[in-house]
């Protein structure tokens, strides 16, 4: 986001996206070391950077992030279920005139994507203050991936977590276990097809009532 | 106390022996969530200050304890500790549950970890609604249980029958 | 306290984790015991479990179990309206909830591509940093009582009640305002609000006068926390420590100056506080500190104060557009962001909540090993974690 002096300035100029030199050279540095291992970047300028990898260079890109980009800050590691909930959209009675919308499924979010699962992690540098957002490609029959623990030490938990909400399995991570659950809860709470019971025995009782914004007038 | 427990001692003596109970009741915190600190503002803050009603808030184990106040968020995961936290308590011993949470899943009620109301697992003597409960409404609410306790037949209660408030 | 650098105090904290298993195995041949501690402990403040394995006083291995407050905060995004999202996130670190509101908004904002108009952006920040006062103040006692003093934490009660206070005046809700909306603020400023905060400031000010002399100057409580649990900077980051926590290993990072959110930081003259030691003592003073330092922005926001309206145009009923948008501010408890997947609907498809705890909790693995069982006390308690924002 711009800094507040400029709001008033800055209209024209969101225009014409002006070239993110700092974040572009990051993207190819990337490029240059991972070679096949990756696949596409998506940059929004003065905003963020996304960078989609292949499955077996996960490891190798973190690597890069830290000895090259500077990246020492493990921020967070996550998993996207891009499956469209089979559950329908739970906040329609919200909406005055609900349109019918079609799911996309080929709708992947910045810096594409095939598969259902997707891996997501962000590193940043302390020192440049800028941060990029790595992500990669589980194939739906294997949903393994190489752990990080051994470029950062602080993924151990992030990992657990995913293994645990998504079931994902990490190669090399000693220490898989349930790190919220107790131990025999079944499922993985985070994947999309899994319900919330107490939703699916009571729907929500449905638009209530909407606040209005100062300075609006009533209905 | 056989007399008591038998039902045989006189009302007036049943009036002195609620009037003791209900001015020291030991109060065990079982501080889970937001409410947990406003509990702790009711003990800690100065401007509260929960002793000044006959409440000590610092017993050394649940095996101390009079009263129990279950303040926050219970998960199916801690479950199992706030049951045996009830087993261990020496009878007569009450239950205040404190906030949505504790009283019923509040804004989690469609959560898959959290359980929809400590009274699924223990009974409760008194609710104090809110999110979280000012600490007003917890003072208020340990008022309620001293009432109640002022009225309570001893014999009752300390053969675990059910309680009668009249 | 000689000063060591930042590679010596990593090579002593090693000596030190080598120590412990060479005692174990050569040197007493006693039988290890293992110490639980919590999931409901008065010095957890929460509901944190550690199973801590002891060789004597020592600790051979400690680890962390959490879960006792997973209340599932990213399912339940999916399946509220962006507005009521922020009602559910308030709760996540329930001692600062306004600061827990602002990184979402501002995620939420960059994806709709509005931004709030200045004077929101002024009482954002001022809000945010009445927050911290009262997320820290409390920390300030607490670890005092953790290492032995009880009278802090009554102090930190009372003069917190002052903060709580000025955010009820202004939002009605003393805990969890939800008072942030996309594209503004629900209200503006009651009357009279900014002189009321101002003498409230002034009491923040004593208090913190009051603790460095009453706390950090005590003898005992130096003696208790001055080199345990030190975090090497370089460690601290691959573990993903933030805050003031890793600021006190002598990082000088602090997302109000460095990040790029649209808050009114860059506004004020204010500085980021950093302690080259890294142990518990520091994380103690980098926390004061900052407590001081913010009672001071709050005022020169109230003073910058810009006028005119509180709210962006947006429509009444918010649908953000498809696309990913992650933001992060520096919350009372270190970095705190939220990584929203939209795919243009009432309500978001996926968020990530980053909450700092999670991540500062994550290296006491390795930090305990080698210390003695009462700097277990005094390590969990600088390091300061609340466990809604542990365990989401």
């Amino acid at each position: 986001m711009t800094p507040l002096s400029s709001t008033e300035t800055d209209t024209g100029a969101e225009a014409e996206p002006q070239p993110d030199e700092r974040r572009e050279a990051w993207a190819a540095r990337l490029a240059d070391t991972l070679g096949d291992g990756y696949e596409e970047r998506h940059i929004i300028p003065s905003s963020d950077l996304w960078v989609r990898l292949a499955r077996d260079s996960w490891v190798g890109a973190a690597t890069a992030a830290r000895d090259q980009l500077g990246c020492q800050f493990f921020d967070w590691l996550s998993v996207i279920d891009w499956l469209p909930s089979p559950f329908g959209r739970d906040m329609d009675a919200q909406e005055d005139n609900p349109e019918p919308k079609t799911a996309d499924p080929t709708e992947q979010g910045h810096a594409g994507g095939q598969t259902r699962f997707q891996m997501v992690m962000r590193l940043y540098s302390v020192t440049d203050h800028l941060g990029v957002t790595l992500k990669a490609d589980l194939p739906d029959d294997d949903l393994t991936i190489d752990t990080l623990i051994g470029v950062y030490p602080g993924a151990n938990w992030h990992e657990r977590e995913a293994w645990e909400m998504f079931g994902i399995h990490f190669n090399g991570h000693p220490d898989l276990r349930n790190i919220y659950l107790p131990g025999e809860f079944e499922g993985n709470p985070l994947r999309k097809d899994f319900p919330l019971l107490a939703r699916r025995v009571k729907p929500w009782p449905g638009i209530v009532d909407v606040e209005l914004l100062p300075g609006e007038e009533g209905p | 106390m056989g007399l008591v427990a038998s039902g045989k001692a006189p009302k007036p003596l049943t009036k002195l022996l609620n009037l003791g109970r209900k001015y020291s009741l030991w109060m065990y915190q079982w501080g889970l969530a937001c409410c947990a600190i406003e509990m702790g503002a009711v003990i800690g803050s100065p401007r509260y200050d929960v002793m000044r009603l006959g409440v000590i808030p610092f017993p050394a184990s649940p095996r101390q304890a009079d009263l129990v106040v279950i303040s926050g968020t219970v998960t199916d995961k801690m479950v199992p500790s706030i049951l045996r936290l009830y087993q261990q308590m020496p009878d007569p011993k009450y239950v205040i549950s404190m906030g949505s949470c504790a009283n019923c899943g509040g804004p989690y009620w469609d959560s898959y970890s959290v359980t929809k109301g400590v009274d699924q697992i223990i009974p409760v003597d008194v609710y104090v609604p809110g999110c979280p409960p000012r600490p007003e409404a917890l003072l208020e609410g340990i008022l309620l249980l001293q009432e109640r306790i002022g009225n309570e037949d001893p014999a009752l209660r300390w053969r675990g029958d059910p309680i009668v408030v009249d | 306290m000689t000063a060591v650098g930042a590679d010596q105090r990593q090579q002593l904290a090693y000596v030190a984790t080598q120590a412990a298993d060479a005692r174990l195995n050569v040197e007493i041949e006693t039988e290890g015991m293992t110490l639980n501690i919590g999931p409901q402990h008065p010095a957890t403040h929460g509901t944190l479990r550690l199973v801590a394995r002891l060789d004597g006083e020592q600790v051979v291995e400690a680890e962390p179990i959490m879960g006792y407050m997973h209340r599932g905060y990213e399912k339940l995004t999916e399946v509220r309206t962006y507005p009521q999202v922020t009602t559910l996130i308030n709760r996540i670190d329930w001692l600062g909830s306004f600061a827990n509101e602002v990184p979402f908004i501002l995620a939420a904002e960059k994806l709709m591509e509005v931004e709030a108009p200045p004077r929101a952006q002024w009482i954002r920040t001022a809000l945010f940093e009445l927050s911290r006062i009262a997320n820290i103040t409390l920390f300030l006692g607490d670890m005092a009582v953790q290492l032995g003093a009880l009278t802090p934490v009554f102090m930190a009660f009372r003069d917190r009640e002052f903060v709580l206070n000025q955010i009820e005046a202004v939002t009605g809700g003393r805990f969890h305002p939800n008072f942030d909306r996309i594209g503004g603020l629900k209200d503006d400023l009651p009357k009279g609000w900014i002189n009321d905060t101002k003498q409230a400031m002034e009491k923040i000010r004593d208090f913190c006068d009051e603790f460095e002399e009453l706390v950090l100057g005590n003898e005992i409580f130096q003696a208790r926390s001055r080199g345990i649990g030190i975090v090497p900077a370089a460690v601290g980051l691959s573990y993903g420590l933030s805050g003031a926590n890793i600021r006190a290993s002598g990082v000088d990072w602090d997302l109000r100056r460095d990040g790029h959110e649209a808050l009114a930081y860059n506004h004020l003259d204010w500085r980021v506080w950093t302690h080259p030691e890294g142990d518990s003592f520091a994380r103690y003073w980098v926390r004061l500190q900052e407590t001081r330092e913010a009672t001071h922005m709050v005022e020169q926001l109230l003073d910058g104060l810009p006028s005119g309206p509180i709210m962006a145009k947006v429509p009444r009923i918010i649908k953000v557009p498809a696309g990913e948008a992650y933001a992060a501010t520096e919350n009372p408890l270190g970095k705190m962001g939220y990584y929203i997947v939209s795919k243009g609907d009432l309500v978001p498809f996926r968020v990530k909540i980053r909450s700092a705890s999670f991540s500062n909790i994550s290296i006491t693995p390795w930090l305990l090993k080698g210390v003695y069982v009462p700097d277990i006390i005094t390590i969990l308690a600088s390091l300061y974690f609340i466990l809604g924002d542990i365990d989401r």
